[in-house]
């Protein structure tokens, strides 16, 4: 601790040189903070879970996964038919819905895409949704009812709504890519609450439905989709047994032979998902995170350097005053450390709050997230990076400065 | 008097050299030495004639090639490197030719430095501290830095530095070297100050005749011998 005050006084020695590097490091924890925080997020949605998780049933053979309708009843229930077959203990249905705003002119703008669904499903099977804190959960319950009341209600996340350029209670009209012929007007009835929903929008299932069976009626033949609307369908397990006894249960039902189903857990399902993007995670995790660590390390070892090289007659006074290798080491590692641990929680808390609040996530669409948010352990990451490159970065300098011999010293000086 | 009293420095028949290459270059010779405790030594001598090298010796340094250095009883000549780090802390002040004071520490904190190595409170510190600086007549200076003080007011706090730990030998490297006449003058008051009223023992090196008159013996280096041992006139 005594030393501690020789290491303030030495960061402040050359006031511009210990801002450029920590500038250098808070842009770099910065870039790793953004990096991390995506796989973190992804890892987290992999991870596989033990209780109280979801279940993905999907069609076996064919991304994207177009089941019949006909499915969502018997799916919903586990497949089960017989006497000591258990049900799910919640089950909601997808269905992609997409279109745009404009018949001539698409944009990613004037493009929605919806998730067709039961909207009480919205408050009990999305996640996030389904742990609202108590305020946003009484405001998101009245946007669903609205929902379930109005078959043509939209729910809109909020920076769709702006990218759109409308308002709550506007009517707009959706010209439909997927289900072609199908295009549907919608009164948006209400928001998403901010986060991961900002980009995403809902529709009643009932709706979709129902305009599948207008165009039968007016086309007299079946829309192409018409028995492939069903997507995904979420089941809720209370632990891996359940699960097991339900994916047998689906997996040995007779109904679901043309197209085969498949089941497994929504983290498998997004792994799987996650394939289509396996070489640009791996390039984020293996390639760029540490490009960025290694750069870091070279950035403070070259600040570093050039101070140790400039104090190397300081070190010898050291030494001379009865100051050991180890103290010198301490000190040199220890204003690399102090550096690179402050600049690294300042970049964390400054990503953190800016990230968070101000830019409302990282817009990074991949798999069904819009927008990542930077975790609040990003604080300590960023402190641990920081610490830890300013560490492998000044070794070498701090070595070479604590092996630094008097008598050389005093001789060229001399 | 000086003479009288029991050597604190003994050097006894050293040898030091060092290698270029394949070049052995030697530079001090069997040299022997006894330095009274108290007694104010001067080492004059040509450049090259290894005064600095048998200063850097006794002050532990560096350790000879051949032969054996008593300081106070103790044989530094065989201590390693840690030892003798832990041993000048105590036992020796260093004055340099350019002070070499860390430019962003006040004098105040450059004089603390070596005592951050010893197990004192901080208001044991600050004492001993401001007790150095007052002998050395810098007590108004002491939230001063380098930069902000003369010549002869960075070598007074170099002294200070040299002093604070109580050692009982102050070695210095031409301590006026890099001064004017007048501030030269005040340096050597002070040194003969320290030694008259503390009983320091001091070594220094100069290639001053004017500062070595104020020793009580002038020791001639050449060639890594010594060639004349004349006592100071002045004093």
């Amino acid at each position: 601790m005594k030393l501690f005050g020789l290491i303030a006084d030495n960061i402040l020695r050359n006031p511009v040189r210990s801002l450029l590097t920590i500038l250098g490091t808070m842009v770099l924890v910065f870039v790793v903070t953004l990096v991390w925080s995506i796989l973190d997020f992804l890892n987290a949605a992999t991870a596989t879970r033990t209780s109280n998780f979801k279940a993905i049933v999907t069609e076996r053979w064919r991304l994207p996964s177009q089941m019949p309708y006909s499915y969502a009843a018997t799916l919903k229930e586990g497949a089960a038919r017989e006497p000591g077959h258990i049900r799910p203990r919640d089950a909601m249905c997808w269905s992609f819905y997409g279109g745009s705003l404009d018949r001539e002119k698409r944009t990613r703008e004037n493009s929605l895409f919806a998730f067709a669904l039961e909207p009480p499903k919205l408050l009990t099977m999305m996640d996030e949704l389904d742990s609202l804190p108590p305020d946003q959960h009484r405001e998101f319950a009245e946007v669903v009812r609205r929902l379930e009341q109005n078959r043509q209600g939209i729910i809109l996340g909020r920076q769709r709504l702006e990218a759109i350029q409308k308002r709550v209670g506007d009517r707009i009209k959706i010209y439909s890519l997927n289900y072609r012929g199908i295009d549907l007007e919608f009164e948006i009835v209400g928001l998403f609450p901010p986060g991961r929903y900002d980009n995403s929008a809902a529709m009643n299932i009932d709706y979709l439905t129902a305009a599948l069976d207008a165009y039968q009626r007016e086309n007299g033949q079946p829309h192409p989709l018409a028995d492939k609307s069903l997507n995904l369908v979420w089941l809720r397990m209370q632990d891996t047994a359940e699960f097991d006894r339900i994916a047998q249960q689906i997996l040995t039902a007779p109904y679901y032979s043309n197209p085969a189903v498949k089941i497994e857990t929504a983290s498998s399902g997004i792994a799987t998902f996650l394939e289509a993007y396996r070489d640009l995670l791996w390039g984020m995790r293996y390639l760029l995170a540490p490009a960025i660590l290694v750069t870091m390390a070279l950035v403070i070892s070259n600040a570093i350097s050039i101070s140790v090289r400039e104090r190397q007659v300081e070190f010898a006074v050291l030494k001379v005053l009865g100051y050991r290798p180890f103290h010198i080491l301490s000190l040199v590692l220890g204003e690399a450390i102090l550096v690179g641990s402050l600049s690294g929680l300042v970049s964390a808390a400054l990503t953190f709050s800016v990230v968070n609040y101000v830019v409302g996530g990282i817009k990074f669409p991949i798999a069904f997230f819009g927008a990542f948010f930077i975790p609040s352990q990003a604080l300590l990451w960023g402190t641990i990076v920081g610490a830890a490159t300013a560490l492998a970065g000044s070794f070498l300098p701090a070595w070479s400065a604590c092996r630094v011999k008097v008598t050389d010293v005093f001789a060229r000086v001399g | 008097m000086a003479q009288a009293q029991p050597p604190i420095v003994v050097v006894e028949d050293i040898h030091k050299f060092f290698t270029r290459g394949s070049e052995r270059i030697d530079v001090l010779n069997g040299l022997s030495l006894e330095v009274p405790e108290g007694e104010f030594l001067a080492l004059m001598g040509p450049s090259g004639s290894g005064k600095t090298t048998l200063l850097n010796l006794i002050a532990g340094l560096d350790r000879p090639s051949q032969g054996r250095i008593w300081v106070r009883g103790q044989e530094i000549s065989s201590m390693s490197e840690g030892q003798l780090a832990g041993w000048r802390t105590r036992n020796i002040g260093f004055v340099f030719q350019f002070y070499h004071l860390i430019p962003v520490l006040t004098a105040y904190r450059n004089v603390e430095l070596p005592l951050l190595l010893l197990p004192l409170s901080r208001a044991q510190r600050r004492r001993q501290v401001l007790n150095a600086l007052d002998i050395v007549g810098l007590s108004d200076r002491i939230h001063h830095r380098p930069g902000q003080l003369s010549g002869g007011q960075q070598q007074r706090v170099g002294i200070a530095r040299a002093i604070v730990t109580d050692p009982a030998i102050i070695v210095a490297d031409e301590p006026t070297g890099d001064l004017d006449a007048k501030s030269a003058e005040e340096i050597l008051d002070l040194l003969c100050e320290l030694r008259s009223s503390l009983g320091k023992t001091i070594i220094m090196v100069t290639h001053d005749p004017r500062a070595a008159q104020r020793a009580d013996r002038v020791l001639h280096l050449d060639k890594g011998r010594l060639t004349s041992e004349v006592p100071s006139a002045v004093s």
